[in-house]
């Protein structure tokens, strides 16, 4: 029963979440995401300076996902956090 | 390991065969080094690994993202660090490859709208405890002219696309490959099935402000 009400909560939080989601597409926003990504680990905001990407990630778990990863990444990076796995 | 600007590395990629060599083993040793680290960090559900098979994982796909960068140097377009770029294809590698993974028995077959998956008679909705049942019976009511909706508004690919990513969260990604397009479409056509949904809703007295008090949590 209550995942029926779930998937519908869903559903609808999805058609009727007020988000802007025409700004940018999937292919524009993961274009620019590593020069974005190097800003961001150093410390601009994304939310400050390109509202829009922001907006995409919001609505799109895809490239959410690999943002966060390759920020993560980055970031580890910058703080000597990468080391050699050992076997 | 020496730190190369971005014309070097471009060079030395390029270059001739043991000076690239030593180029790629590099690349892919720091590609790997990063990919291992999300993965192990930052990857919950992949804590049931060890740290060996999360090893090899990396390795694989450190492999695999070497050679999607080399396939695709012509296209950097030196506005990042070359590193970073090529971490960010390292990353989509890793987790497409941990997406198909994934979802591998994933099919849109069974997603029609004449499927149960919001059945026209629910009764699942009455089951929220809270809801007076005024309340229940309305949201009933409303469930039930949701998926005439659906039906009516959207076409089958439209529909399947939409309970695969809004209610079963299903990657773009995974749904756009079995519909046999690119993800960029299937965002593009999510949006507009959403526009068409909520246009043709408002003309159902079913409102963005009405549907988001009625199932306000
Ligand atoms: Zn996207």
């Amino acid at each position: 029963m209550g995942i029926q009400d779930e998937q519908l909560r869903k559903l609808i939080d999805h058609i009727f979440d007020s988000h802007q989601d025409d700004v940018l597409d999937c292919d524009s926003c993961g274009c620019q995401l590593e020069c974005l990504a190097e800003k961001v680990a150093g410390g601009a905001s994304l939310r400050e300076m390109w509202p829009e990407v922001e907006a995409h990630l919001m609505c799109c778990r895809d490239c959410r996902e690999e943002w966060q990863a390759l920020l993560c990444i980055l970031r580890a990076e910058s703080n000597g956090q990468l080391s050699t796995p050992e076997k | 390991m020496i730190d190369r600007t971005n014309e070097q590395w471009l060079a030395e990629l390029t270059g001739p065969p043991d000076v690239q060599a030593l180029a790629l083993e590099e690349l892919r040793g720091r590609l790997q080094r990063g990919i291992f680290y999300y993965l192990s960090r930052e990857r919950s559900d992949l804590a049931d690994l060890s740290s060996s098979e999360i090893t090899q994982m990396a390795e694989d796909l450190a492999q695999d993202a070497t050679l999607r960068v080399m396939e695709n140097l012509d296209s950097f377009r030196g506005d990042s660090r070359f590193t970073t770029w090529a971490t960010k294809i390292a990353v989509r590698v890793a987790i497409s490859d941990l997406r198909r993974a994934r979802y591998k028995d994933f099919s849109l077959d069974n997603l029609t709208a004449d499927g149960d998956l919001l059945p026209a008679n629910a009764t699942g909705v009455t089951g929220t405890p809270e809801l007076g049942p005024e309340d229940a019976t309305e949201r009933d009511d409303v469930m039930q002219r949701i998926t005439a909706a659906l039906k009516d508004a959207l076409t089958e690919r439209q529909y399947q696309a939409l309970v695969a990513v809004a209610v079963q969260d299903v990657p773009l990604e995974i749904v756009a490959e079995r519909m046999g397009t690119n993800r960029n479409a299937l965002y593009k056509l999510l949006h507009d099935a959403r526009r068409k949904l909520r246009t043709y809703m408002e003309t159902q007295g079913l409102s963005t402000q009405y549907m988001m008090n009625l199932f306000q949590d």
